[in-house]
């Protein structure tokens, strides 16, 4: 299959803003998003897909970041989301999702499901990927600056890290011009959601010196008196003294030019 | 030959040639968009000329002279030659008068001629550099024709050369009068300049002392979203641009263009030309953008990208100085907010912290993306009424933006202070307060300012109050200068207003032993330029008896702090920084204090680093010289 009649998918959902609650984009969604318009050639080329209930108004911020139309499965009470969702996937080499929810309706368990129940690879929390030769190639985020490179037959399920891409830019004419298109009700089998308060013990935190934070600031920063982690540079010109602070930061890959 | 007769043939061969070419440059004209403006202000023209447009001439009264001469003379040669010569009454009384026009122009173009033995950088040169050249062959031709009716036969054979000489001078610089117009050479100011005063797009600045500064809003839902290519401009848009003389006062006035920034708006406009004209752009002779090169365009074609860097756009801080210095009244800050529309609206890539800035606005109503009801923290302790619905307050406090900096904070701490002292009813909103919508409306977010501006005047309809005051002038600005337009009208004040009213009316208890000291005074742009407001605040400072040293650009001439229009969200990279030049001006004066008046000034003038003048507001001086309770 080449990679012009790649079918590919994104599942958007509306997130709950952090600070006002209001309805806003997903971070991890709007990454799957950014990697999937990077994938076909024009908007129209991808099929968006939202299964839940939420205002129609409350999926604007996608359409704004450059989806040409978002279809909306309506859930009927308690049917599973993966399973809805499933149905109509069926043909699609590549699905897109966020690697968890910004709150809202979504879970970080619909990527495993949905691969289950596609029976088809899942690809968690990439950053990067690319499609050819019937495969995906993904470079999936791993904690402390790891990556780890991940690939798969097609078809295959992919969640997106919200790493992946820099905020999508928002324009209102797209709004405007964006269409949500609601599918007829998908009647499934109605499985039962329990909904439980999460329970978490509290973990002491063990400190990993003892010193104060003062001694260890000075531990850190750089001091005449050297015993310290740092350098003191005194002589030379500012570009000089600039030119150190620079090898520094290239040492420890902190910029890259 | 008949010389009179020659002369008429050639005054009619000038007028057709003239006819001809604004024929042919109003057919770019109407490549725009349509206006709305009437054929009436033709007749305003005169009124324009003489009041409006040399109002602001005349702060360089050595141009303002020499143009009143050199144009005053051609227009009364031309006016007196349609007469005599190309009506055939060839009246000798008519010729003496032509020759002291004559007279005239030519001392005026000697007058241009020195200005341009040693021109200032922000004059263009090139074509220009030939102006006064055409205008002294004119008027020596003008004058030799007139000299040679008048003498008759007295002359004899010499007639025959002066003759000759009259025909050349009259040719060669008639030339550039008639052909300017059609082949966009420096004379088409003179056609293109009149007829902008007469359909400026802004008609208001025309009408009484009321200030024209309100960005208009757009019709978003009939998919107006600003201008893309240079005929998506109002035809008397694309004219305004055309009355450009060149003169780079709006390039001497630019804080952006001062540090480096590439943007100057003598050459936007002159992009916009190259563009209503579709040409190659390397005919300009004056100072660029800085860092970029000449470049082409297209009247059909994306502005952005080919005819102008998206940099330059966005490195404008919206602080008018260049329309308060333009002498053709030219709109530079609604081009830039055109452009920026449209790319906002229709892109959404806003650089740096700009679409960060705006999603919050989105999303939590603040610019900062702070929650709601942290904006009224800072008076926790300070008893201050926060309004209900159904009660009633005097005076309600909007707070804006700076109510969320700790060191503005200190500010608003002042004046609340300041306000009880002079027993005023004051009460603020609490957290149903949203953000105005100023940087949305600035950075071309015009769909987000609706909103928002929808959002505080539903708020405002639930209140029961007399007056607003606030210390953010931007704030102030947009309640009482474009709210109106949306169909919001409110009685506000900024607060130095409202300050040197009560001081006025002794309102204020003032302790009788505060030092006198000296400082210097920092004018908001939107306060300043944008409501005309700079005598309140130099009101209160004498009110508490402080003595104001001025800086050299103060009062309407203010230079910007670098943070309106969102310069400060977009930050694009100069050679300097817009608010450690504006502190140069500040230490130039030698105070110790710099004064503002504005939570976004406070916040440029304090990340000044290094040596420096303290920044206070103006709120914190009144406080500190208040009365013990
Ligand atoms: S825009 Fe106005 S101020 Fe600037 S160069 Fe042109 S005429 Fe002069
Ligand atoms: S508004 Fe201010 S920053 Fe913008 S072009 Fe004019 S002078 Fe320059």
């Amino acid at each position: 299959m080449s990679i012009q009649n790649l079918k590919v998918a994104v599942l958007l959902a509306p997130a709950t803003h952090p600070v006002s609650g209001r309805p806003c984009a997903a971070a991890a969604d709007s990454a799957a998003l950014a990697l999937a318009l990077k994938l076909v050639p024009s908007p129209q080329h991808l099929l968006v897909l939202y299964a839940g209930d939420a205002d129609d108004a409350a999926l604007g911020p996608y359409l704004a970041q450059g989806v040409s139309c978002i279809n909306v499965l309506p859930t009927l009470a308690g049917a599973e989301i993966s399973r809805v969702l499933a149905r109509q996937l069926q043909d699609v080499d590549l699905v897109l999702c966020g690697r968890r929810a910004g709150g809202g309706q979504g879970s970080a368990m619909l990527p495993y499901l949905l691969a289950e129940e596609l029976e088809a690879p899942l690809l968690p929390d990439a950053l990067q990927l690319q499609v050819g030769n019937g495969q995906v190639e993904v470079e999936q985020y791993l904690p402390k600056g790891q990556r780890r490179q991940l690939a798969a037959a097609l078809p295959a399920v992919v969640s997106v890290h919200e790493r992946a891409s820099a905020p999508l830019p928002y324009a209102h004419a797209r709004l405007l011009q964006g269409q949500i298109r609601h599918l007829s009700p998908v009647s499934l089998q109605p499985g039962v959601v329990h909904l439980e308060p999460a329970s978490r013990r509290a973990r002491p935190l063990v400190a990993a010196s003892r010193a104060s934070g003062h001694e260890r600031m000075l531990g850190a920063i750089a001091t005449d008196g050297a015993k310290a982690g740092g350098v003191v540079v005194k002589q030379g010109d500012p570009v000089e003294k600039a030119q150190v602070l620079l090898t520094y930061l290239r040492d420890h890959h902190l910029v890259d030019f | 030959m008949n010389f009179p007769l020659a002369l008429t043939g050639l005054f009619w061969l000038g007028a057709i040639l003239l006819s001809l070419g604004l024929a042919r440059r109003a057919a770019l004209w109407r490549q725009g968009r349509a206006a709305q403006v009437a054929w009436s202000g033709l007749f305003a023209i005169p009124k324009r000329y003489f009041v409006d447009l040399h109002h602001v001439v005349a702060r360089d009264p050595f141009i303002a002279r020499a143009h009143v001469a050199v144009a005053g003379g051609a227009v009364a040669v031309l006016a007196l030659a349609a007469a005599n010569y190309g009506l055939m009454l060839y009246l000798p009384a008519l010729d003496v008068l032509m020759l002291l026009a004559a007279g005239l122009m030519f001392a005026g173009a000697m007058l241009v001629r020195s200005r341009r033995k040693s021109p200032p950088a922000r004059l263009s040169k090139g074509a220009w550099n030939r102006l006064p050249r055409s205008l002294t062959l004119f008027a020596i031709g003008a004058g030799l024709a007139a000299l040679l009716a008048i003498s008759g036969d007295a002359l004899g054979s010499a007639a025959r050369l002066l003759a000759l000489l009259a025909l050349a001078g009259l040719t060669l610089g008639g030339a550039e009068l008639a052909l300017g117009i059609g082949l966009g050479g420096p004379m088409k100011h003179a056609v293109a300049g009149l007829l902008h005063l007469a359909f400026h797009p802004r008609q208001e600045r025309f009408s009484g002392n009321k200030r024209s500064t309100d960005l208009k809003p757009l019709d978003l839902d009939s998919n107006e979203f600003g201008v893309e290519k240079p005929a998506d401009f109002a035809w008397n848009r694309l004219l305004s641009f055309d009355a450009c003389v060149q003169c780079g006062k709006c390039e001497a006035a630019c804080p952006a263009y001062a540090a480096g920034q590439p943007l100057n708006p003598k050459k936007l406009i002159q992009d916009m030309v190259t563009g209503l004209a579709s040409g190659d752009g390397q005919g300009y002779a004056g100072n660029p953008h800085p860092g970029q090169a000449l470049r082409g365009g297209d009247a059909q074609q994306p502005i952005l990208g080919g005819l102008l860097a998206e940099d330059t756009l966005w490195a404008c801080t919206t602080c008018r100085a260049c329309v308060q210095e333009c002498p053709m009244l030219i709109e530079h800050v609604d081009t830039v907010v055109s452009l920026r529309r449209h790319v906002t609206l229709t892109r959404g890539t806003v650089p740096n912290k700009g679409a960060e800035a705006l999603a919050n606005l989105r999303d939590t109503d603040t610019v900062g993306g702070y929650p709601l009801a942290a904006r009224y923290h800072w008076a926790v302790d300070l008893n201050v009424p926060v309004l209900l619905p159904g009660e009633h307050a005097d005076w309600l406090l909007l707070a804006g933006e700076g109510a969320f900096d700790m060191r503005y904070q200190r500010a608003l701490r002042a004046l609340v202070q300041v306000l009880k002292a002079a027993n005023l009813k004051v009460a603020v909103l609490g957290e149903a307060e949203p953000d105005c919508g100023d940087l949305a409306r600035r950075l071309g977010d015009e769909a987000t300012f609706q909103q928002l501006a929808g959002k505080m005047m539903s708020t405002l309809r639930h209140y029961s109050f007399d007056h607003i005051v606030t210390p953010d002038p931007h704030l102030f600005h947009c309640l009482a200068n474009e709210y109106p337009a949306l169909g919001g009208n409110y009685r506000i004040q900024h607060h130095s207003q409202l300050i040197a009213e009560l001081l006025a009316k002794q309102q204020i208890p003032l302790r009788a032993d505060a030092e006198t000291s000296t400082i210097t005074y920092h004018d908001p742009c939107y306060l300043g330029r944008y409501n005309g407001e700079i005598d309140a605040p130099r009101q209160v400072f004498k009110g508490i008896g402080i003595k104001v040293v001025e800086m050299e650009r103060s009062g309407m001439k203010s230079r910007c702090c670098g943070w309106g229009g969102g310069a400060s969200f977009t930050d694009i990279p100069g050679e300097r920084r817009i608010p450690d030049m504006r502190m140069d001006d500040i230490r130039a004066t030698g105070a110790s204090q710099v004064a503002v008046a504005c939570p976004n000034c406070t916040a440029m003038l304090e990340g000044v680093v290094g040596e420096r003048a303290e920044v206070v507001e103006l709120a914190e001086l009144v406080a500190a010289r208040l009365a013990k309770a």
